[in-house]
């Protein structure tokens, strides 16, 4: 009797899985795979759901409905990579969103690209994952080939070329610091007026700021951890170095620790993003509204770019003619996604998009935002401080 | 069929050739798509792991919370040599079992003074301490990894994708278990569950308990070593430090104390189960690490010897009926 | 000599729980240790059994071998075996395998030949099976061979024990206390499967135990200890006379009548 229990459910279970593939065979079908376990994590995913729901409650796409797989890939490539295989080879879906991580989805692109399926990416920006070459790889967010010299080029552009430059030894602080001093050099040949390396956990920064101070810079370079980076710009004005100084940290400055714990010295400070929060546009504004109403948080630039990115596909899928023929449909949405141009969302620019598989056509923004404390302290407040447009070569 | 059990426990080697051409059959007939195969090749790594991790474990008692770094060590020998001398599976496999048994040495040492919780604070800080000299090592790829690991080639064949790759990792999970059973069903298996029981009643049976935890940490390292390595040529050759942490740890414990602490199918049954309900439950992913912890929590209260426990309570109890059926008779 | 100490001397912080004890102890005798609770007993076995380090100036050697600095499972190699007071059976493990890993120092095969899993291991593997099988039949426990030690009853642990402790041939045998807790039936039925024992392998013995009828029943010598010295050693009947003796146990002098009744319990 038991026997006969079991064999009976296991069977309703299959006829189950059967049906359930066989009524999804018309639809199309997006996977995903990205990081859903920290808060803002989940609430990414949940902007997916809900977008999609809401495209198929609108009639789907041209009639068909979408089919919407969610996995999370915990910013593990062993999970990404597992996560990316089964959308390709089990779950037969169309096109692939993720990931997170650049670590994750690195290692996705040769599978994606060995089983055809185009995936574009939300939130990854190492530059290498383009470089690889793939024909199925589409990014959304801003290359890190560009957030790496975008500081210098707007420094050179609009604050100016007379610059000082304190660093500490930490390698991500030196590597900054370095990488815009040749940028300056190479591009418009001008040297540092001042350079120095600090002491490893060093805390009186004051001597060199006196030195820096002698030099008169136009531009002050204060590259540290979050902390040094505090003290630095907090020190800068007890010795005295004037308002119109221009100061630039490295990219902690966008962590809220810096604002808050320098207070006024972080006013003028900026740093670089896709998306600012204080963008007023008014399509950047209603979309900050929506996000605050919905999900309880202000949208940084991983929410912003999440939104392009279903703004973009929907469109490049109705131009998708689906024969029922999987890798031919695949290819149509790549070349559809491909197809994209002057996509213009809540991106600080246009995100286009060609048919070669090079970094070129593939880094779809070239445009990051720079954002300016205005006021420092808890409260403190962001404005757009200016936009820098790259050649999609620029940073190779 | 007595005849046959009678024949394979006299030649248990047999059974690992059947076992062999059994698997070896399974994908050409069950498997429909490349993500089973893939999915495989992530079971048979993890019964490796899970089955060495049972050794020291399971069989030896040893509480060890760092083995996730020897697993780590074997994927980084493997992505190392790759990487600088562009050493293909063949070559890193083997050099990857010695070091990680090297490192397993230093695993061992603080087992000769500690015990429970204190030796897992110990390991658990030297697997951390692996992960973390990794992650800041340039040498090592730091955050970025080591990507594009190749593929070994045999007879012309690349096992450059998840089906073919199966034929690699398969035969390397056989002959891991192999040796499991050969050392577990040996004296030495029995010695390593007296030191787990009572180290100072063994010692008194003559078992040098010293020696039998080190090589419980060396042989389990190996193991995890061997895995790693394997893991590290999965295609598409991909390793970071993010793989390496104590959640994955978890899991591999997790494995080990479902399927049943110290029983000589634990790891493996744990680690089929355990890596096919995560696959199963992946759309779950909100609900997945509560379903973990929970899995963990109900078996140490009602099953504390895991699935294995329970198969042969079964078995042990259906015997001893037997034989009182024939006694009453 | 099989086993012989000179001034054997242990101290825990400041109490000596063994005090320049020497002892000797010619092959195929049964010796009994006896004395009061905390007088050095158990010490005495840890002592030679190399579970404790002696103190310095000990000397202590077994077969010829001076097992002063040897630690434990070397003096196990040599061939003394012991129990425990508090048993330290293996509780969860099977009962054969229990007696089968007193069988360790005698396995035949290499560590190599185990870990290539070589055919003759499982064969060896069955003789010994084998041969641990009848030496549970011969304490009683063949039917249990495959249950958890942890689901005995308390006399079949203790001949759990015993067997395990004589699964490695041994020359000498100690035995701690072994029929302590048992019922009167309990230790007859123990006692008598010990001697059988002690017939079969030839073995010598050392029991520690507290009733004494026992140990004036089975033991040749009987050794008495108290607050760690030696205060006497003889016969049962010129220890049953020993003033000392007496002293130490009650505290005072005796008639034969109370005398009797205290080595009758
Ligand atoms: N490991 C130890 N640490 C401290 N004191 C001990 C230790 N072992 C035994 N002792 C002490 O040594 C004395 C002798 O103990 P023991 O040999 O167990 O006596 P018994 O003759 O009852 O077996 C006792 O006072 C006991 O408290
Ligand atoms: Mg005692």
């Amino acid at each position: 009797m038991k026997k006969i229990k079991i064999i009976f459910s296991s069977l309703v279970f299959t006829a189950s899985l059967l049906m359930s593939t066989i009524a999804q065979a018309e639809n199309i079908k997006i996977g995903v795979s990205f990081r859903m376990l920290s808060d803002v994590g989940y609430k990414h995913g949940m902007l997916i759901e809900d977008t999609v729901k809401m495209w198929n409650s609108q009639g789907g796409i041209n009639g068909k409905k979408i089919d919407l797989t969610l996995y999370n890939d915990e910013c593990k490539s062993e999970k990404g990579v597992a996560n990316a295989t089964k959308l390709a080879y089990q779950d037969k879906v169309h096109v692939i969103i993720g990931s997170s991580c650049s670590s994750v989805t690195l290692p996705m692109v040769p599978v994606i690209t060995k089983a055809g399926v185009p995936q574009i990416i939300p939130h990854s920006t190492s530059s290498k994952i383009t470089m690889t070459g793939s024909e199925y790889i589409f990014r959304v967010p801003v290359s890190s080939r560009f957030y790496k010299i975008v500081q210098g080029k707007f420094t050179a552009e609009q604050q100016g070329k007379k610059i000082a430059y304190i660093y500490v030894p930490d390698q991500a602080s030196m590597v900054f610091a370095k990488e815009m001093m040749k940028y300056m050099k190479d591009e418009y040949g001008v040297d540092p007026v001042y350079q120095v390396q600090a002491g490893e956990k060093e805390t009186d920064f004051r001597s060199f700021l006196m030195k820096a101070k002698a030099a008169n810079p136009d531009v002050i370079v204060l590259s540290g951890l979050v902390d040094e980076t505090v003290r630095m710009l907090v020190q800068s004005y007890e010795v005295g170095i004037p308002k119109s100084v221009h100061r630039v940290a490295n990219s902690v400055a966008s962590k809220v620790e810096v604002p808050t714990n320098a207070g006024k010295a972080a006013v003028g400070v900026v740093y670089s993003a896709a998306f600012a929060a204080s963008d007023t546009r008014p399509i950047a504004k209603k979309f900050v509204k929506m996000v605050k109403s919905k999900y309880g948080v202000t949208p940084g630039h991983d929410f912003s770019q999440m939104q392009d990115l279903l703004d973009m596909l929907k469109p490049a899928l109705e131009q998708v003619n689906f024969t029922g023929n999987l890798a031919a449909d695949r290819n149509a949405v790549r070349d559809s996604i491909a197809n994209i141009k002057n996509f213009t969302g809540l991106a600080s620019g246009p995100i286009s998009f060609c048919a070669a598989g090079s970094p070129e056509c593939r880094d779809g923004n070239k445009t990051p935002v720079m954002i300016k404390y205005t006021r420092g302290g808890k409260n403190w407040k962001t404005a757009v401080a200016g936009t820098v447009t790259f050649k999609p070569s620029d940073g190779l | 069929m007595e005849k046959f059990k009678d024949i394979i426990r006299q030649y248990p080697f047999l059974g690992f050739i059947i076992a062999f051409f059994i698997l070896m059959a399974i994908p050409s007939i069950f498997f429909t798509d490349l993500y089973q195969s893939h999915l495989s090749s992530l079971i048979f790594i993890n019964i490796i792991v899970a089955a060495g991790l049972n050794i020291v474990k399971g069989y030896c008692g040893q509480v060890t919370v760092g083995h996730v770094g020897l697993y780590a060590v074997g994927s980084y020998t493997a992505g190392c040599m790759f990487m600088y001398l562009g050493a293909s599976l063949w070559i890193t496999l083997p050099v990857a079992i010695l070091v990680t048994g090297l490192f397993g040495v230093a695993f061992a040492i603080p087992s000769f003074r500690l015990e429970g919780p204190y030796l897992a604070l110990a390991t658990l800080g030297g697997g951390e301490a692996i992960r973390l000299f990794i992650e800041n090592g340039e040498f090592f790829g730091s955050t970025y990894g080591i990507s594009s690991i190749s593929q070994p080639e045999l007879f012309g064949i690349t096992f450059d994708t998840p089906d073919k790759y199966y034929y690699i990792s398969m035969p390397v999970m056989l002959i891991a278990i192999y040796f499991s059973f050969s050392v577990l069903r040996s004296s030495i298996g029995r010695a390593f569950m007296a030191v787990r029981e009572d180290p100072i009643s063994a010692a008194a049976s003559g078992i040098n308990v010293k020696k039998h935890k080190m090589l419980a940490f060396i042989l389990s390292a190996m193991f995890a070593g061997a895995a790693g390595a394997v893991y590290a040529h999965l295609p598409p050759g991909y390793i970071h430090p993010n793989n390496y942490t104590v959640i994955e740890m978890v899991t591999f414990l997790a494995m080990v104390v479902f399927g049943g602490l110290g029983h000589i199918w634990g790891g493996i049954i744990g680690a089929v189960i355990i890596t096919i309900v995560y696959d199963l439950t992946r759309p779950l992913y909100e609900y997945q690490l509560f379903i973990f912890g929970l899995t963990i929590v109900l078996t140490i209260l009602f099953m504390p010897k895991g699935i294995g426990g329970f198969i042969d309570k079964y078995f042990i109890d259906r015997r001893f009926k037997k034989k009182q059926a024939v006694a009453d008779k | 000599m099989l086993l012989k100490t000179k001034k054997l001397m242990k101290a825990f912080g400041g109490l000596k729980a063994i005090n320049k004890v020497d002892f000797e102890l010619p092959k195929n005798e049964i010796r009994g240790i006896i004395g009061p609770n905390g007088s050095g007993k158990s010490t005495f076995f840890n002592l030679v059994s190399g579970v404790y380090d002696p103190d310095p100036g000990s000397y202590i050697e077994f077969d010829g071998h001076d097992i002063t600095e040897e630690p434990p499972h070397k003096v196990g190699e040599l061939g003394l075996a012991r129990t425990f007071q508090l048993l330290r059976l293996y509780q969860d493990m099977s009962v054969i395998n229990n007696v089968m890993s007193g069988y360790h120092t005698l396995v035949p095969y290499r560590f190599i030949d185990a870990v290539v899993g070589r055919k003759k291991i499982w064969d060896q593997e069955k003789v010994i099976k084998e041969e641990m099988m009848d030496l549970l039949s011969f304490v009683g426990l063949a039917d249990y061979a495959e249950m958890n030690a942890s689901e005995l009853s308390g006399g079949q642990r203790r001949l759990l024990v015993l067997a395990r402790a004589i699964a490695g041939k041994p020359k000498l045998l100690m035995l701690d206390e072994p029929a302590a807790g048992l019922s009167p039936v309990n230790v007859d039925n123990l006692m008598k499967i010990l001697m059988r024992l002690k017939e079969k392998y030839g073995l010598t013995l050392i029991i520690i135990e507290h009733i004494l009828k026992v140990v004036m029943d089975t033991c040749s010598k009987v050794t008495v200890l108290d607050h760690g010295e030696k205060i006497a050693e003889g016969t049962p009947s010129q220890i049953k006379d020993d003033n000392a003796v007496i002293e130490a146990y009650l505290g005072k002098k005796m008639d034969d009548e109370e005398m009797r009744k205290a080595l009758a319990v």
